[in-house]
């Protein structure tokens, strides 16, 4: 005779079995497929990185590995930033052909603009894209390149080209197109471009210095 | 019609027919300030409701005659016609009207069963769908360099050939926006207010036509078709929340005075939000119902994504509705406490 | 083994009878975000099929084994196991379509439709009529995902077939097709909102479909004697 404590017991002990056998096998799954998955996942969110960063980079202008490239980079009032960000150095031999910045644009009609930026080292911008915006759709949302064209106008731009005072949009009396009815966001647009190309300006000498030994690989 | 009606021996018809003679004086002010295009947005909302509402009593098995004759449908194209800018492309007109007439009202279950007031569910549809051509507003012609006639405005609408620099002329950013806009670029409200756009109270020409709106909807007030509840307290929302910003920080919230003498807040407080079908029934649900409306369109303006908050605020209040008669209803003597169990 | 007869009724349950997104409106977080476009809704609506005839399968195999004041726990388990292993594989194979999908996948395991067959068909039923019976369920769910991603498409950017590029590779944007060229776009398709007023559409047709059958049937019966 078994007492209803024993009982009680057994069962449990049984259900608890039950249970950790099925939890093992279905870890056991997961771990494998994970293994399995994990190299292909890692480059193709590597790939997806890269592709985003060559929108802006022409891939003539650099054959280093530019992923190993990032560093890090303080918060800056010119990048807008208030959290460090990401840069990336394109180098074709030894020398520093372009670099790679995170900006924000801080004054879009909703909010933050986040924007990768290419800039040669000899000042001029390589591209630009938005990579996360909130503005209004089918408003302010054609500075996205899938929605429009309107952010490829900033290549090959530069501090002298257009001159300082037609860094603006053209309804301000600018260099730049924006259309009627929604010129806050590319007015912030165009604003945080000009920043980060400032800002470039002002730390050109430390992107030009000789390669670190060592490349930090965050 | 249930109970919402103040004036028991107005029919449905006679009401309406108030609510559009009401308007006129806004209509009035609108053509003499801004110019005629808003007859000819008027004019296609107005056929564009009554077909689609022909349409959808024919689809429901109602007889058409007797409901058409009724105005609601004329009152939604209206109060919408009046929401929208006043060159607006035609599609847009219709598409906004349809909406209202075939969707917010008759799939709904027609006049009395809906449940967000017609009118601002177009308007809504249409901000959020095509909020480019939702800026097409025709400025004040006191500071306009060119004006157009009726005619000129039916082209516009119609999408007839217009030299794009005449368009540009007559088209203006609205107070709000200029508002909005300026202050995006850092600049203080003081120095945004000192733009030719802004008058004594609200915007040039803009303070006028809220006045307009004002005047129609104490008539409609005196003559009992709407009671004071929503209208004071719609106001009262706008302008306490208003205040309370602009006293915690003047350079960047705008005066409570030019809130409150947007047209969109007079029109939407008289005309909009004391609509009996989508509104608040219990007098006090009425206070409730017309303070947070007001106090959403501030917010919903001070930090939103679109140029105005009355049509968001109004639509998300009608959702409350329920809740809020339901725990406003008069407590019938003796009946346990809404909300609590009897002492056992 | 399974007779035609019962193969059918299961089929015709799922997609028509018990539809999970037109008649038990089930799991419409998904269907509701998931339905912007034709691609989308097929790609979601297959993965969400595809986990339910694995975990059905898998719980009616074992459900002899399972104590039932822990089922519910061991079906989870399995379900949870099971969606990650194809949100793995999405990542790694498809990874431009994880991308947009995103959050989707990995909560399949909180389609309250997956659990709901495991444990009111599958713990009941052989394997063979429970993955018969999940296939069914997935592909009507499937089917109004589908629909509706084509409504809201259709009217929000007059294309059919968008974003096919994300699944077979960039020669595959030739199929897309513009339905309606020079389509100026209605955005209230596209955002949210569209999702709920198309579905409640589609809804209202459904139900009219069968009132309008119901009285048909009530009309030909013969009056009683």
């Amino acid at each position: 005779m078994t007492s209803p404590i024993q009982f009680a017991l057994k069962n449990a002990l049984r259900t608890g079995t039950i249970l950790f056998v099925f939890a093992l096998f279905g870890t056991a799954m997961l771990a494998f497929t994970h293994d399995r998955t994990e190299p292909t996942i890692t480059r193709s969110q590597q790939a997806e990185k890269l592709a985003l960063i060559n929108q802006v980079l022409p891939a003539a202008l650099y054959d280093n590995d530019l992923l190993a490239s990032q560093q890090s980079v303080l918060p800056d009032d010119l990048l807008g930033t208030r959290q460090p960000s990401a840069r990336w150095i394109a180098r074709r031999g030894d020398a520093v052909t372009a670099v790679v910045l995170e900006a924000i644009a801080p004054d879009g009609y909703s909010g933050d603009i986040a924007l990768l930026i290419g800039i040669g080292i000899d000042g001029n911008v390589t591209g630009v894209r938005v990579t996360a915006h909130r503005e209004t759709p089918g408003l302010g949302d054609y500075i996205d390149r899938a929605k429009s064209a309107w952010i490829d106008q900033f290549a090959d731009k530069s501090l002298t080209n257009p001159a300082p005072k037609h860094w603006k949009v053209a309804k301000d009396g600018g260099a730049f197109d924006a259309r009627a009815g929604a010129t806050i966001t590319p007015r912030a647009v165009v604003k945080a471009v000009r920043n980060a190309l400032d800002y470039f300006a002002r730390h050109r000498a430390a992107f030009v210095a000789p390669p670190p030994a060592k490349e930090k690989i965050a | 019609m249930p109970a919402p009606f103040i004036l028991d021996r107005s029919s449905v018809t006679q009401v309406m027919a108030w609510v559009l003679a009401a308007l006129l004086p806004g209509i009035a002010v609108y053509v003499w300030l801004f110019g005629p295009g808003i007859l000819v947005t008027l004019a296609l909302a107005t056929v564009t409701a009554l077909a689609g509402e022909a349409a959808m009593l024919k689809a429901r098995g109602y007889p058409a005659k007797p409901f058409l004759l009724d105005l609601s449908a004329i009152v939604t194209a209206w109060l919408l016609a009046l929401s929208l800018p006043a060159l607006a492309p035609w599609w847009l007109i219709v598409t906004g009207t349809l909406f209202a007439i075939v969707v917010a009202k008759h799939l709904y279950g027609g006049l009395g069963q809906n449940i967000f007031n017609p009118a601002m569910v177009g308007y809504a549809v249409l901000i959020v769908s095509f909020p480019l051509q939702m800026t097409q507003w025709a400025g004040p012609l006191e500071l306009t360099s060119a004006s157009l006639t009726l005619e000129q405005s039916a082209t516009v609408i119609f999408g007839g050939d217009v030299p794009k620099t005449t368009l540009d002329a007559v088209t203006m950013a609205t107070p709000l926006d200029a508002l909005r806009t300026g202050l995006l670029q850092q600049l203080t409200v003081d120095e945004v207010m000192t733009q030719p756009i802004f008058g004594h109270y609200g915007g040039t020409g803009f303070e006028w036509l809220a006045a307009a709106f004002l005047l129609g909807g104490l008539v409609l007030w005196a003559l009992r078709i709407i009671s004071w509840h929503v209208p004071l307290a719609f106001l009262a929302g706008v302008w306490l929340t208003a205040g309370f910003l602009h006293f915690f920080d003047a350079g960047r919230f705008g005066a409570p005075w030019f809130h409150l003498f947007a047209p969109s807040v007079m029109l939407g407080a008289f005309f909009i939000a004391t609509d009996p079908v989508s509104g608040a029934t219990t007098p006090r649900g009425k206070l409730i119902f017309g303070l947070g409306a007001g106090f959403l369109t501030i917010v919903i303006r001070t930090w939103g994504g679109y140029p105005d908050g009355v049509a968001f605020a109004i639509l998300l209040l009608n959702l409350a509705v329920p809740l809020i008669d339901q725990y406003t209803q008069p407590r019938v003597y003796g009946g346990a406490r809404k909300g609590k169990e009897p002492q056992a | 083994m399974m007779t035609m007869n019962e193969f059918r009724s299961l089929f015709h349950n799922g997609l028509v009878k018990q539809n999970t997104g037109l008649v038990q409106l089930l799991g419409l977080c998904p269907l509701l975000a998931i339905s912007n476009n034709i691609i989308n809704a097929l790609s979601l609506g297959l993965a969400t099929t595809l986990v339910m005839a694995a975990s059905s399968g898998a719980v009616s195999s074992v459900r002899n084994f399972v104590p039932n004041e822990i089922r519910i726990p061991v079906f989870v388990l399995i379900i949870a196991a099971l969606v990650t292993v194809i949100d793995l594989l999405m990542n790694a194979f498809v990874h431009p379509l994880y991308l947009v999908l995103g959050i989707f996948i990995p909560l399949i395991t909180t389609n309250c439709i997956v659990l709901a067959r495991a444990d009111a068909f599958a713990s009941k039923n052989r394997p063979l009529h429970s993955v018969v019976d999940a296939v069914a369920m997935g592909l009507g769910l499937t089917m109004v995902l589908v629909v509706l991603g084509g409504i809201r498409e259709l009217a929000g950017q007059g294309t059919l077939l968008s974003g096919i590029d994300l699944v077979f590779g960039e020669e595959a944007k030739q199929f897309v097709l513009h339905v309606l060229p020079d389509y100026q776009g209605f955005l209230l398709a596209i955002l949210p909102p569209g999702a709920f007023i198309a579905l409640g559409l589609l809804i209202a047709v459904n139900n009219w479909q069968k009132a309008r059958a119901e009285r048909r049937v009530h009309a030909a019966a013969p009056m009683p004697a």
